[in-house]
Parts: structure tokens; C-alpha cells; sequence
């Protein structure tokens, strides 16, 4: 997280208070209200939270490809190297995309183009954004299905012929081919099997180190988190409610819905007679409590959480929260 | 076993295909004691649903007997049928599309019983009424509509049909597989409360083996359509045996920040449950596979209640 000594260019990329609005039939969802965060070269950032905490926006919003209407980013810098990539024209944008930042979504059966060999579709992303022969360009297309455990001689073969896993594996050739700086991960193993998604995380976690790119991972599942992730924000209602090193959050999670996300989860190694839920619903994105927007579910909400602004507090090194009540060393 | 409610017995569900015949349940024996749960774990396409379509007559099996209660419920009549499915439900994976959208909650809780022509108008109502706040769902919600509600609410209202003729099995396909995971625990307590109070037996499937463990007495592990491993909960876990079960276990990615896990990864492809070769199907990406592997696997009793499929059990553990 940014403290005031600290400069931008210290960070690949800093997303600095992002607020985006979705406005339909005159109701307006607030998706994202205000998010900060950073991640230095190298680095991977795991995004965690439920359905419709604003995840996925903020990545579409990172790449540019929120559709505008109904999307809207009201206001926020998103700063790559040192360039804000919102004052970018789209001509400048659509050579950033696949080449300093890529992208994998979620559902591998849908993102690839049925049409074209599977050879041809991380080709063409080779061609689009290096000034390489048609030659070249496949040959780094075969390179790349190597490196992802998918045999060459497979270059001719079209999507349907492959099996979800290795469908999610060309998905991340296309993305890396052209070595991108930023991966932005969308919850990238969620329509795969366990055994499957261990080979895909780990794939995904050699190629990083091996070519130092910084990883945006976007997951609900907190056991991809901590094997994947060096640091993590929890997302509530579009806001970051905790971050901290993976260490940190697992060790010792401070705030009440973190806690409450752990307390949900059945154990693989203590028991329990029941599990304990949060209580209630996210709260409605049209429709945002006052004050913090975890108030309504807390059991620790105080008068004070009903109304007004929340404070950011660093209860330990590099470990901040979202909170009123959580004990803290100095508020931020 | 004296208790035993349900027991299949060399199952066998098989589909024909353009390209042969589809072996998608192959001959399954296991039994489940009443008040219990039973998990069935596996991963896509292993044919757990298929299992558990089966065992309830949703999909009428090619071979093997089910005994519900002693008797053979394999080749019932339609009348029987009728009375059975009082006796055996299921609650479906996807909250929205196991729903009628044009039907709203009121009208798909009173509509078994309805059907089962024990009840009348209003006395069904009553019962609704009564079931809706067993499984939490509002009495505002009456009249409401599954587009407007949430995915929690939504399934809430297919655990509430599920049990509305008291039902003493019922089968959980992927019940909170598609939920969040705070309303997933919520759906979960639900259906051990409920579980409790009606004595009821659950065949629960799934691929989430966190889910599995807290919820099931005893577990069955399905590869491509043949059961590689049974046993208690706790021990699958501590004392895997079967080599798939011990890689699947190893897969699941762990929120121990303090140790790094070992993973075993496995080689290769599923192979095709179309005219299967005889023999063990995990064969192919097993770290342990030999000759003896191509001849039918027997399942062996390793200790109480343990059972596994394999012919190098003893050397691999």
C-alpha cells in the first residue's frame, strides 16, 4: 500500500482511489468505491472475494475494457510504469493490451475463438504486437504451447479438441506470449478440476518467476490465494477492507468479514459440529449502507460503524484495515 | 448392517453412443446406514451424478440391483414409482435453472404435495407455510419469484421442495457447489439441522473436498466411473490408500502459509469411458502402474468400513 514516502515508481502498477458506477434504466450500482493498491515487478496480488464485490471490474477497468455504457469510471488514476493509463487514447491502449498487460478469463470453453487453430489464435497476438515474419510468429506460438505442457505438433488443432485444462493452457500461451509486464487473472482455474487446476497454478506460478511477471489473481478460493499470492486484498462492496502479506492474512486476519470468510470454511484437517456463516446478504450495490458497508452483518458494529468514513489503519507492518474497531497501532 | 437404508449392489449405468456404449456407473457396490451421510467425490465426468440420477429411478440402470429398505427397487411399476418418490429426493446443483421461473416459491413447495393427492388445497398451504420456515426462507416471499432472489435463497427453496413429503434419502447433487462461500456454510448447517431433526439420509455429491469431509460419515471416491476407494471420513483423509485418491488429496491447494505442500501431479490424460479396456482406468496416469493393473480390480477390505480398489494396495502403503 502506498504511505506517504513511498513513490509510484517504486510500483509496476498503482491503482490509486478507482470508483466505477454501472448506470442502467436510471439505477446506478456502485461497483467499485474507491480503491487503492500497488504491485511491484515481480509481485502477485490476490484479489479475494465474493460474487459481485467488484472484482472483475477492477480488472476490466485496469485493461479498459469496461463497456461504457452502462460502465463509468468516475474517477481514479491507474498508473503503469509512470504513465496514468486513463489519459492513453485507444489507438496507445490496444498496444498496451496483450503486450504489457494480458488477461486470462475465467470460463477457458468460451474465450477461445473456435474458428482458429489454437496455433494461430497465440500467433496472432505474437503478429499484432512484435514485428516479427508470419514464420517467426509461429514459431514462438509452438514455443509457447511447449512451455505450457502442450505438445507442437498440437498447433493445427482447434479448441474442441481439447480437454478444459489444456483449453485454460493455450488460454495463458496467449496471454504471455508477448511477455507481458502485468497478468491479470480472472479467477483462471474456478471452471477446472482440483487435480487440473494444481497443474494450471503451478504452470502459472514457473512461468511468472521465470519471466518476472506480476500477477493481479482474481479468486473467491482462499487455498489458491495462499499458495499463489504474495500479498492480498479482501474486497467487500467494492472497497479493499483488508490487505496484507499472504503470511499476515492467513496468520492473523483483523477484519470482521476476513474473519468471517475463514469461519465459513469447512476444515480439511479440524473439525467442527457447524460451520459458523456470516450472518445476512451482501448488502444491495444500488442501495449502500451508511458508514461501512459491513456494518449490518458485523458483530462487532459499534455506532460509530453506521455513518461517516471509515478509517484505513496499519495494525502491523504493511498489514492495514478497512475498520473502526479493529485494534491498530496508527491510524493511516 | 441392520441400519442399512440403501444399498446398491454391482450398478451399472451404462448409455449408448455413436461410438460405442458409455460406461458411466460400472459396477458399484456400497451401502449407506439411515441418518447418515455418504459422500461421493470426484471429478468431472467420474459419473457422480449419473450415480446419483440412478439411484433414485431418475435414469432406470442397465444392471445391479438398488435395495431401498431391503427390497429391490431396480424394475418397479409406475404405481410403485409414484409411492417411492415420496420416500427418495434431490436437491440439484444449479439453484436457478432446477427451478420453474414462472412458478413462485409457494407454488413450488405445495406442488409435491399436491401431486401426492394426500393433502388439500389449504392443508398444503399450511405445510408450505411451515417448511418455508424450516429452511429459513421469509413468509414475505410467498409469491415471490426465483429471478428475484439469490442464489442462497434460490436453493433454499429447492431443499424446501426436496423435503416437503418427508422423504427419508435424499440425494444432494452439487447442492452449494454454485454458492458463495459464506452462503455455502449457511446451506450446509441447514441441511445438517434438518438432517438431525428428520433422520434423513443423504447420498451427498461433490468435488469439493473440504465440503466432503465436514459433512460426510463415510466417502466414496469415483474414477471414470468405478469406485477406487470407501472409507470413513476422517481416515480417507489421514490414511489415503488408493494412489488417485492420494493425488487428489494432494491437489487441493492449502491456506497452510507455513508448509509447502507436496504435490503429486499426475501424467497424461482421462481415458475414454466409451467400450472401456478391462481393468483399472486410473492405470494410464498412475505413478504406480504395472501389469496386474489391466485385469478387473477387485475391492478389498483393508480395515473396518476401509475399502479400496487396487491391486498394489499393500506395497504402495
Amino acid at each position: 500500500m502506498l504511505k506517504e514516502n513511498m513513490k509510484t515508481s517504486d510500483f509496476l502498477l498503482s491503482v490509486r482511489d478507482l470508483k466505477v458506477v454501472y448506470t442502467s434504466a436510471g439505477a446506478t450500482v456502485h461497483a467499485v468505491n474507491g480503491v487503492s493498491f500497488d504491485i511491484r515487478r515481480g509481485e502477485s496480488l490476490g484479489l479475494v472475494g465474493e460474487t459481485g464485490a467488484g472484482k472483475t471490474t477492477i480488472a476490466k477497468a485496469i485493461l479498459g475494457i469496461l463497456p461504457d455504457p452502462p460502465a463509468k469510471i468516475l474517477n481514479g488514476e491507474i498508473i503503469l510504469e509512470d504513465g496514468d493509463l486513463r489519459n492513453l487514447p485507444e489507438k496507445e491502449m490496444r498496444k498496451v493490451r496483450g503486450k504489457k498487460i494480458s488477461m486470462i478469463f475465467q470460463d477457458p470453453m468460451t474465450a477461445l475463438n473456435p474458428l482458429l487453430t489454437v496455433g494461430d489464435q497465440i500467433a496472432e497476438v505474437v503478429l499484432l504486437h512484435e514485428s516479427v515474419s508470419k514464420k517467426e510468429a509461429m514459431n514462438k506460438a509452438m514455443e509457447m504451447l511447449e512451455m505450457v505442457g502442450i505438445p507442437a505438433d498440437r498447433y493445427a488443432d482447434f479448441p474442441h479438441q481439447f480437454s478444459g485444462g489444456m483449453k485454460q493452457r493455450v488460454v495463458i500461451a496467449i496471454a504471455l506470449a508477448c511477455n507481458p509486464q502485468l497478468l491479470l487473472a480472472d479467477e483462471p482455474t474456478t471452471a477446472l478440476d482440483v487435480t487440473i487446476q494444481a497443474q494450471v497454478m503451478d504452470m502459472i506460478s514457473a512461468l511468472q518467476k521465470k519471466l518476472n511477471t506480476s500477477m493481479l489473481l482474481i479468486t473467491h478460493d482462499l487455498g489458491v490465494v495462499a499458495e499463489s499470492c504474495d500479498n492480498v486484498a479482501v474486497i467487500y462492496a467494492g472497497e479493499i477492507v483488508e490487505y496484507a502479506s499472504k503470511e499476515n492474512l492467513f496468520l492473523d486476519p483483523a477484519h470482521p468479514y476476513t474473519l468471517g470468510l475463514f469461519g465459513s470454511l469447512p476444515s480439511l484437517t479440524g473439525d467442527v459440529d457447524r460451520l459458523t456463516p456470516i450472518p445476512g446478504l451482501p448488502p444491495d450495490p444500488e442501495n449502500l449502507p451508511d458508514g461501512c458497508s459491513f456494518h449490518p452483518r458485523c458483530r462487532y458494529a459499534a455506532e460509530e460503524c453506521k455513518h461517516g468514513s471509515v478509517p484505513f489503519k496499519e495494525v502491523s507492518p504493511d498489514h492495514f484495515v478497512h475498520c473502526h474497531m479493529c485494534h491498530c497501532e496508527k491510524e493511516v | 448392517m441392520a441400519n442399512t437404508l440403501i444399498e446398491a449392489k454391482n450398478l451399472k449405468q451404462y448409455f449408448n453412443t455413436p461410438r460405442g456404449k458409455l460406461h458411466a456407473v460400472d459396477d458399484m457396490s456400497f451401502s449407506i446406514e439411515k441418518g447418515t451421510t455418504m459422500g461421493v467425490v470426484g471429478e468431472s465426468g467420474c459419473g457422480k451424478s449419473t450415480l446419483g440420477r440412478t439411484m433414485i429411478h431418475l435414469l432406470e440402470s442397465t444392471g445391479g440391483q438398488i435395495l431401498f429398505n431391503g427390497e429391490d427397487i431396480t424394475k418397479v411399476n409406475k404405481k410403485q414409482l409414484i409411492k417411492l418418490r415420496e420416500e427418495m429426493q434431490i436437491i440439484f446443483q444449479d439453484p436457478f435453472s432446477s427451478l420453474n421461473p414462472r412458478m413462485t416459491v409457494s407454488e413450488t413447495v405445495t406442488e409435491p404435495l399436491l401431486l401426492s393427492k394426500r393433502f388439500s388445497k389449504k392443508e398444503a398451504e399450511e405445510r408450505a407455510d411451515e417448511i418455508m420456515n424450516t429452511v429459513g426462507l421469509s413468509a414475505r416471499l410467498w409469491n415471490s419469484y426465483p429471478h428475484e432472489l439469490d442464489g442462497g435463497r434460490r436453493q433454499r427453496i429447492g431443499v424446501a421442495r426436496a423435503i416437503a413429503l418427508t422423504p427419508s434419502f435424499v440425494v444432494c447433487d452439487e447442492p452449494v457447489s454454485a454458492l458463495d462461500v459464506s452462503i455455502q456454510a449457511q446451506i450446509l448447517n441447514l441441511m445438517q439441522d434438518l438432517q438431525e431433526k428428520n433422520d434423513l439420509t443423504y447420498l451427498f455429491i461433490t468435488h469439493d473436498l473440504s465440503v466432503v469431509r465436514h459433512i460426510s460419515q463415510n466417502i466414496c471416491v469415483m474414477y471414470l466411473g468405478q469406485m477406487v476407494e470407501s472409507s470413513p471420513s476422517k481416515e480417507l483423509f489421514q490414511r489415503p490408500l488408493h494412489p488417485y485418491t492420494k493425488a487428489l488429496l494432494s491437489a487441493i491447494p492449502s491456506t497452510d502459509v507455513r508448509h509447502k505442500k507436496e504435490r503429486i501431479l499426475l501424467k497424461g490424460e482421462l481415458v475414454s469411458p466409451v467400450n472401456p479396456k478391462p481393468g483399472c482406468r486410473f492405470a494410464a496416469r498412475c505413478n504406480y502402474a504395472c501389469d496386474r493393473c489391466h485385469e478387473p480390480q477387485k475391492l478389498e477390505k483393508v480395515s473396518p468400513g476401509h475399502f479400496v480398489s487396487c491391486c498394489r494396495v499393500n506395497e504402495i502403503n
